[in-house]
This record gives structure tokens, sequence and C-alpha cells, in this order.
């Protein structure tokens, strides 16, 4: 089957909003990501260091079992819905999606790179693009506000030094 | 003056509320019996159906596993027995009236009889397969003659062997939740279901895949209709019915169940399965996978909510 093409990101970015409104009614709470891998970082870590868990007050916040909190089902129910969406528009296959110009190997090692920036800039920022951005913006949260221009100001910032990557 | 007076081994707190006599032994047996059950179905069926060589996978390879899983199998149930060393006195009677005693006794005929099933296929698959031994390679040989009457014996007895992974449960009328008649029906397809999903998995051809493909499409129908009847069955009955269905209806099960069993193991394989068979591109390892964990846990849950569901719950709450 022929690769459908990607729906547009104003659709696209309208349907996200309404399963934003929609959670936040069924919920009773917003979307998030990072949240839920940290639950499951701290769920890991207390495998092999309880001690070391109980004994930091950040961890020890998030330590309970992954499966009693709600952004662990959802981000199975993301992992779901792309999973099926890519079966609908013919895109399922193993693949590197990558610049013309930079090997397989350069691209995970910058992906693995960005997402552990990412993810340590989402705990210090108190949360990511869905939690903080999305959530708290949808709220109104000033800090969720301060949190989306910092990040489009970051990512202009630096887009030249990494556009060889891309083109 | 209100005063309650309950003279019962049952209080004792290491036997009710809570009896966790089950680890992690038994759902593992249980799982492997029902991924047994169906490979052993289907082989023996599309065996008598003359499709051996278009079936290949289903028929001559898959079974090549049964041996092994079902050692394990009755590995972790005999790591789980109290009495290792008494084992043996299942099979000093016949008991048609305790499920143990079938399933003790249908396994002493599926364990042998699959071990002839393969050993008469083993050189269609591994052409250089030398049985060292003249006399082996005699008997091996004697039974390929019988090959239809060892299918039609697989056939029925993988059907009981499935239906008793779950009849195991339903005995015991003390655990409200696995007193339902449901839970053989719904052990035997989601046996088969594994099954069909493990065919699948190590299946090289696109036919094959196709045709296990349907009719897990089928098995995973039934199995939501056989739950979605359970929970009704059970919300139609007495009060610790209600209750045991209510610890997967609002209850300390009903995440885990809903998304891992329900969605993950059941409604996902469904729609991918659905989509390939509509033209889509899905790799099917993916609802395979799926199929065999959603069916593990199943499992799992089964037997860790029936321990967890009760008879005495409205002492036990009052007490609490």
């Amino acid at each position: 089957m022929k690769e459908k093409k990607y729906w547009s990101p104003y659709v696209a970015g309208a349907g996200l909003g309404l399963t934003l409104l929609l959670t936040f009614v069924l919920m009773g709470r917003g979307l998030g990501a990072s949240g839920a891998l940290m639950r499951f970082d701290v769920w890991f870590l207390s495998l092999i260091a309880p001690d070391h868990v109980a004994a930091n007050p950040y961890f020890a916040k998030y330590f309970e079992s992954p499966l009693k909190n709600w952004l662990v089902f959802e981000l199975i129910g993301v992992l779901i819905g792309g999973f099926l969406s890519g079966a609908i528009a013919g895109r399922l296959k193993v693949t590197i999606g990558k610049g013309p110009n930079i090997s397989n190997r350069t691209r995970l090692i910058m992906a693995f790179g960005g997402g552990a920036l990412m993810g340590f800039g989402a705990r210090m920022a108190r949360g990511c693009t869905s939690g903080l951005a999305l959530t708290g913006g949808a709220s109104l949260a000033l800090a969720g506000w301060i949190f989306i221009f910092s990040v489009f100001a970051g990512a202009f910032a630096l887009a030249y030094f990494v556009r060889k990557l891309w083109i | 003056m209100k005063e309650t007076i309950i003279t019962s081994g049952r209080m004792n707190p290491g036997i009710d509320p809570v009896l966790h006599a089950w680890g992690w032994e038994i759902p593992i047996y249980l799982f492997l019996g029902g991924v047994v059950a169906g490979i052993l179905f289907f082989s023996a069926f599309y065996f008598i159906r003359g499709k051996s060589e278009q079936y290949r996978t289903t028929v001559k390879i898959a079974p090549i596993f049964v041996p092994i899983m079902l050692a394990v199998g009755l590995l972790a149930l005999f790591l789980d027995l109290t009495h290792k060393l008494y084992f043996w006195r299942l099979y000093t009677i016949i008991r048609w009236e305790s499920p143990m005693s079938w399933g003790a006794w249908i396994l002493m005929i599926v364990f042998p009889l699959s071990l002839i099933w393969v050993a008469t296929f083993i050189k269609d698959i591994f052409p250089k397969w030398d049985w060292k031994l003249p006399l082996v390679e005699k008997v091996v040989d004697r039974f390929k003659g019988y090959q239809r009457w060892i299918a039609w014996g697989l056939l029925i007895t993988s059907l009981i062997l499935g239906m008793y992974t779950g009849i195991l449960l339903s005995a015991f009328n003390a655990r409200p939740f696995w007193n339902t008649a449901i839970l053989g029906p719904l052990f035997l397809v989601s046996g088969l279901s594994t099954g069909t999903a493990f065919v699948m998995l190590i299946s090289k051809s696109h036919e094959e895949k196709a045709k296990m493909g349907q009719i897990d499409l089928i098995l995973i129908a039934t199995e939501i209709f056989l739950i979605i009847h359970m929970f009704m069955g059970f919300l139609a009955s007495t009060e610790v019915q209600i209750h045991a269905a209510h610890m997967f209806l609002g209850g300390s099960y009903t995440a885990v169940f809903w998304t891992f069993v329900f969605v993950l193991g059941l409604i996902v394989p469904f729609i991918s399965e659905a989509l390939e068979l509509g033209g889509y591109n899905v790799p099917v390892a993916v609802p395979a996978a799926l199929v065999l964990i959603g069916g593990l846990i199943l499992r799992f849950i089964v037997v860790d909510a029936g321990q967890a569901s009760r008879w005495l719950y409205k002492f036990v709450e009052q007490l609490q």
C-alpha cells in the first residue's frame, strides 16, 4: 500500500487541542509525557537502589507503582494510537528518519543526546511540552506560557548550529 | 451489646481474607498449557484436513516447541507443590470429579503423544536428523503409519487440556471470582488464540500467517464475548459474585485488566489483524506478541484476583 501524506499540522494541532480538552473533561487533568517516564525511571531505580530513592526527596515524591498513575496509561494509549494511525497510513516500517547528509550513526547519537537533554530540561522545568506547555498553557498558568516562549526562543537560537543535520 | 463470635479457621489471617498460596508458578503453567493446547489443536486439525505442506509451520514446526513448553510448565507446577515427592500419588487413582486428576492424566497422555507427533515429522524439518539408535528409528517409522490416529488423539486431548486449565480454577467454589463455568471456555479460547499467535510469530509463509490471523480474529471476538458475559453473569449473581466483579469494575484490578488484557491483549490485536486482512500493511508480529503477552497477563490476573475474592468480605470489612 502507498504511504499516505501526513495530516495538515493545523488540523493535527486542533485535534491535539481537542484531545487535551477531552482529557480535562474525562480524567480531570491534562496531558503529560515526561512524568510517566519519570515514574518508570524511579520505579526502575528503586529495584536497584531502594534506599537511594527513599533518601532523595525528589525521587521519593515519584515513588509509587507506575501502574497507579494516569500518565503511564495515557502513554500506553499514545503508543497504541501511533501504531494504529501508522498502520492506517501505510507507514509501519522500521526506519531511521534523518536528513540526507548524515549517517544513521550520527542521527542516532544526536537523537539520544537530544532526547537526554530534553528529558533533563523537562525535569528541571518541572514539565515537558505536554505537561507544562500544553496543559499549563491551556489552564493559563504563567509558567506554561514562559516555557512555551522559552522553548521557541531556544529552538530558533540553536537551529542555525544544527541545521546541517537536516539539510 | 453487639457481639460477633466466629469460630472458623478462616479467621486466621494466613487463610482468609488473603490466601496467596499460588504465586507465579501456576499462571505460567496455565499459560503454557493453553499455548500448547492451541498449537497441538491446529497442528492436528490441519493435518487431518490434509494441509500439512500448505501450513507447514502450523502442522510440523510449531509442535517442536510443545514438549519444551510442557516441560517448563510442568517444572513450574512441580515447584509449586508443597509435597514434591508425592506427586506420583495423582497417578494412583482416577477421580472424575477432580479437575486435578483430569489434568494429571491428560498431561500423561498429551506429553508422550506430542513427543511421538514431533518425532514423526522431525526428518521433514531437519533432513539430516539421525536417530542414532536403529531401534528408535524403527519405532518412529512404525508410528508414522498411525499419524492420523495420533492427530485425532491430539485434537481431542488438546481441547481437554485447554479447557482443564480454566476448570482447574473454576472448581474452587470458595473463591467467587473463579467459581464461574465461563472460565473453562475462556481459557480454552484464549489458549487457542495464543497458539495461533505463536504460529504467526514463527511462520514465514504469508498465506499461513493470514489464515492464522483470520482464525485469531474469530477467537479474539469469542474471547471478548466470553469476558463480557462472565462479568454479566457475576453481576446477575449473588452478593459475593457481584463483589468479585467489582474488583474489576472500579476495584484494584480495573486498570491492569482493562488496559493490558482487554485493550492491549484483545482490542489492539483485533484491530491490527482486521487492518491486515483489509489490505493494510501491519507487521503480524505486533498483534501476535500482544496476544501472547495479553494471555499471560490474563492468567496472572485471574489467578491473583481469584485468591483475593472471598465469601466473608462483609465480616472482614466490618473488622477492618
